[in-house]
């Protein structure tokens, strides 16, 4: 064996220290020496591997804290008033690295310098792949010769388990230049057309502000191209409820006692908004006196387990089920990922690879927790193949989990999701709920009438999944098809339709989903971006509105602001991603936690942006999905190959620039919106 | 064989009449100088029914007492009667009675901005997806239908769907002709079924396009105003 002097050294670097740790332990046995480095959460881990490609190697493992790199525009573009915005759609742009960071930066070149290959270990998405590309640049500064052929690589993994830790160590691959392609573009689009369209905004409608009420509280107005459309969804619900008109509708009921119990049909038509056919058909019924049953059917139904968990579909029940906003939600995944509790938990993938051995999770689960008995049940001959969903971003698997806690050891939201995530797993590997239902028809009249019943005969997966319901209805008494009868009672009755509700984040969450919004692991930002922006607030459902968590806007010459409830490294802009912040670690419940149904309300200054942009013509509104679709498809083609980055930057920029001339010409609309809503009544001319 | 105008005339009025839209002598009278007699019959015949189709019939069609409705037809106190028919009718109104007028109104919002064509759709109801027991959130009604109806004497008359009756629905021309027959009246509103009535077709152009333009205004009327009428 050659001495440690000449031994092969590989570079690892992961997105964070605590990955780097976790990793660095599970490849490294025992034996990790541990050294400090210029950042006090950065640590270099040094031990020996080997590699079935390399042999034994002297590794090193360190890591970033998320994005390395930040971008913005030269200083000569600062000064808002010295340009017109829209220079900015072409005004050149530097990269540099925040003083913070720069140690950061420092060790992974010095350490390069002496190594043979680098091994990344970012996290597998597409930012994970674009920060990989940030190490990988900083490394060649440092050590020139790594840009030769098969010296960089990439680990591919889902979760921190240790097997998988050395399987995917085992297996390198390379990184995805497309994938890190997209996010460059998101990075350039969302800067200058962030940056432009922010400065036009605020120039535009901030004197307004400034002039009426006399002082300068209104901070700058920004925009973004996700948030815009987020706003955009919750202010038209708002308008759709406030400008609701309730209708009266009539129905007819019908209820029979048989057996003692009594029965209610429902109309076939269900309601009519018409008084007069409702009255005549009514009217004809009871002509006709004698009800017949025309059909009577008993076949097995069953409520389907769940499909495998997305992380959609953890943020629509985490606010649902366990009470949590989006962001707090994903913040404790990554925080029980990171110890390697759950996989990772920002997947679209909603189907179970065929290969993975889902019986030795299960296994694992019968440990301990209020599960353990359940586990154990499907150890024992309930197990039952999960559901395939429709989606495969070929990323990561469904969210699962991937080692047992014992729930004590986690604070109260890490084990509320720890919890969800489990269960769900559980009730994937669940048979279906079975039970018998059975439906009558009844022709009275000319009308049709329907009852039915339920009986659940096996809970199966719901005995698990505590999120759902599904229980027996009262029994039915028997019919016979043909049978006739005299209707114990009927009666014509009518109603009024209320309005929907205001959007509550599961349902603006399916709703970004379904036109395209952001995607897994950006939609809670948006969420939490137009609440701190001021352009909405959440409301419990029916009860007295709750204030917005005071955030100041930092004016500072033209920075978005930084988000007052920092919840974990927000990014300011272009620059870190709004995940990963330092070190390990959830915050308690934060100011995000709450109880019970929240509602989007939109602030007057929310409104008046949409309606603003809305009045300018809807084929530029930037409140509504189309544009940022059309964004999203065109990262996603990006990373299959399809398209290039200069491409789709260009053609996005040229997009905008559209819409940016047009909203100059019809900035007075914007301002009248404002004043409509913001600025107090508009005076009243007489008549 | 040279026909005449007489004869080209009355072999027409026929045909129209087997088709149960009896033209008067004098639309006859507009109608055949725009001919040419040497044009083979069965083309003269559609061209006349294609054209009678766009009129309105209280101007254009005969009004034998057989084809019209009996006098009490409207009558509420008449819990009901039956008409034989064939009665001949265009259609003044369409209304979708199952469905809020509110929601239909914010339905043709959303057209008119563009939402609901192809790529610049907004989704703006998430189905649930919770299987085979699932109830869907919003159901897209089509009907029952209500028609207001008028006959060639230019009495009107309400009808509605007892069940789907074929070519009747919110794509309906104003001023489309039907034929009805055996149709029960209950309270002076006729209640339709399939296999009592004929759709001809046809549209007046003018009713058609002021019903299109006033439809948003309608419905919100209706939606806030009308709470019980018939």
């Amino acid at each position: 064996m050659p001495p440690r002097r000449q031994q092969t050294k590989v570079l690892c670097v992961a997105e964070k220290p605590s990955i780097a740790k976790a990793v660095a332990s599970h490849l490294g046995g025992g034996q990790v020496n541990t050294h400090n480095t210029g950042n006090r959460y950065v640590k270099n881990y040094v031990f020996q591997y080997n590699f079935p490609a390399w042999g034994e190697c002297e590794v090193t493992m360190t890591s970033v804290l998320g994005h390395l790199v930040s971008r913005d525009f030269e200083s000569r573009y600062n000064n808002w008033r010295a340009c017109d915005p829209s220079a900015l759609f072409e005004a050149p742009i530097q990269t540099y690295i925040q003083d913070d960071l720069k140690p950061i930066a420092e060790n992974i070149k010095s350490q390069a310098r002496f190594a043979k290959y680098l091994y990344i270990w970012t996290d597998c998405d597409r930012e994970g792949e674009n920060i990989g590309d940030e190490i990988r640049q900083e490394a060649l500064k440092g050590n020139a010769s790594l840009s030769q052929p098969n010296r960089i690589f990439r680990a591919r993994f889902s979760n921190i388990e240790r097997a998988h830790i050395i399987n995917a160590a085992c297996n390198p691959v390379t990184l995805d230049d497309a994938q890190a392609n997209a996010v460059y573009s998101r990075i350039e689009l969302d800067l200058r057309i962030g940056a432009c369209f922010t400065r036009n905004l605020t120039l535009s409608v901030q004197p307004l502000f400034h002039q009426h009420f006399g002082n300068r509280e209104q901070g700058l107005i920004s925009y973004g191209s996700c948030q815009f459309p987020t706003l955009g969804f919750v202010v038209e619900r708002y308008l759709r409820v406030r400008n609701f008109v309730p209708e009266t509708f009539w129905t007819i009921k019908v209820m029979h006692e048989k057996e003692d119990i009594k029965v209610n049909f429902r109309w076939a038509r269900n309601h009519l908004f018409d008084r007069m056919p409702a009255v005549i058909l009514f009217e004809r019924c009871l002509a006709a006196r004698i009800a017949r049953v025309t059909k009577v059917q008993t076949k097995p139904t069953s409520k389907w387990k769940p499909l495998p968990l997305t992380t959609v579909e953890l943020q629509k029940c985490g606010s649902r089920f366990l009470y949590m906003d989006s962001s707090r939600v994903m913040t404790v995944a990554e925080s029980l990922y990171t110890k390697g509790w759950i996989s990772y938990p920002r997947t679209e993938t909603d189907q179970f690879d065929g290969g993975m051995d889902l019986r030795a999770l299960v296994q694992k689960q019968t440990q301990g927790g209020p599960w353990a008995g359940l586990a154990q049940a499907l150890m024992n001959g309930g197990f039952s193949a999960p559901r395939n969903g429709r989606n495969n971003d070929k990323a990561h698997p469904p969210i699962h989990p991937v080692n047992f806690v014992e729930p004590t050891q986690l604070d109260a939201q890490e084990r509320s999701v720890y919890e969800f995530v489990v269960r769900r797993f559980l009730a994937c590997c669940s048979e279906d709920a079975r039970g018998s239902k059975t439906d009558i028809s009844i022709l009275y009249g000319t009308e049709t009438f329907n009852a039915s019943g339920l009986v659940v005969l096996a809970r199966n997966y719901l005995d698990v999944y505590k999120y759902d319901r599904w229980t027996s209805s009262q029994v039915l008494p028997d019919f016979q098809e043909g049978e006739v009868f005299e209707p114990t009672e009927a009666r014509i009755q009518d109603g009024k339709t209320s309005p929907p509700g205001y959007l509550t984040e599961p349902e603006l969450i399916a709703l970004m989903d379904a036109n395209g919004i952001g995607t897994d692991a950006t939609m809670a930002e948006h969420i939490l971006k137009i609440k701190e922006r001021n352009y909405a607030w959440v409301q419990p459902r029916g009860r007295r509105p709750q204030g917005n968590d005071g955030d100041d806007e930092a004016e500072s010459g033209g920075e978005a602001p930084p988000a007052a409830n920092a919840t974990r490294g927000r990014r300011g802009r272009g620059g870190a991603r709004g995940r990963g912040g330092r070190g390990g670690g959830v915050e308690g419940p934060g100011r995000g936690a709450t109880t019970g149904v929240q509602e989007f309300i939109p602030t007057t200054l929310g409104v008046a942006l949409v309606e603003g942009y809305e009045n300018m013509g809807f084929e530029i509104s930037l409140t509504k999905p189309f544009l940022r679709k059309e964004m999203e498809l065109k990262m996603k083609a990006i990373c299959d190959g399809q398209r290039t980055k200069a491409e789709v930057v260009h053609e996005t920029i040229e997009q905008y620039r559209d819409v940016y001339v047009r909203t100059q010409q019809r900035l007075n609309v914007l301002r009248d919106a404002v004043r409509k809503y913001c600025l107090g009544p508009i005076e009243a001319h007489n008549g | 064989m040279a026909r005449t105008a007489d004869e080209v005339t009355g072999a027409i009025a026929t045909f129209l009449a087997t088709k149960s839209v009896p033209p008067t002598h004098a639309w006859l009278q507009t109608f055949i100088p725009t001919i040419r007699l040497t044009t083979p019959l069965l083309a003269l015949q559609k061209t006349a029914l294609f054209r009678l189709l766009a009129t309105d019939i209280t101007t254009s069609l005969l009004k034998p007492p057989s084809s019209c409705f009996p006098p009490n037809t409207t009558d509420p106190q008449v819990k009901e009667t039956s008409l034989r028919g064939p009665i001949t009718v265009q259609v003044l109104d369409v209304e979708d009675i199952g469905r809020s007028r509110w929601s239909q109104f914010e339905s043709l919002e959303a057209h008119e901005r563009g939402e609901t064509t192809k790529g610049r759709e907004v989704i703006r109801v998430v189905p649930e997806a919770n299987g085979p027991d699932a109830t869907q959130a919003e159901t897209k009604s089509s009907g029952p239908h209500k028609l207001l109806l008028q006959d060639a004497n230019g009495s009107k008359v309400y009808a509605m769907e007892l069940t789907p009756v074929r070519g009747v629905g919110l794509q309906m021309a104003i001023g489309a002709k039907l034929v009805l027959r055996d149709c029960v009246v209950a309270r002076g509103v006729l209640l339709l079924e399939d296999r009592g009535v004929e759709v001809l077709g046809g549209k007046v152009e003018v009713w058609d396009r002021k019903w299109r333009e006033g439809r948003k205004g309608a419905l919100k009327e209706k939606a806030g105003v009308r709470e019980g009428g018939g």
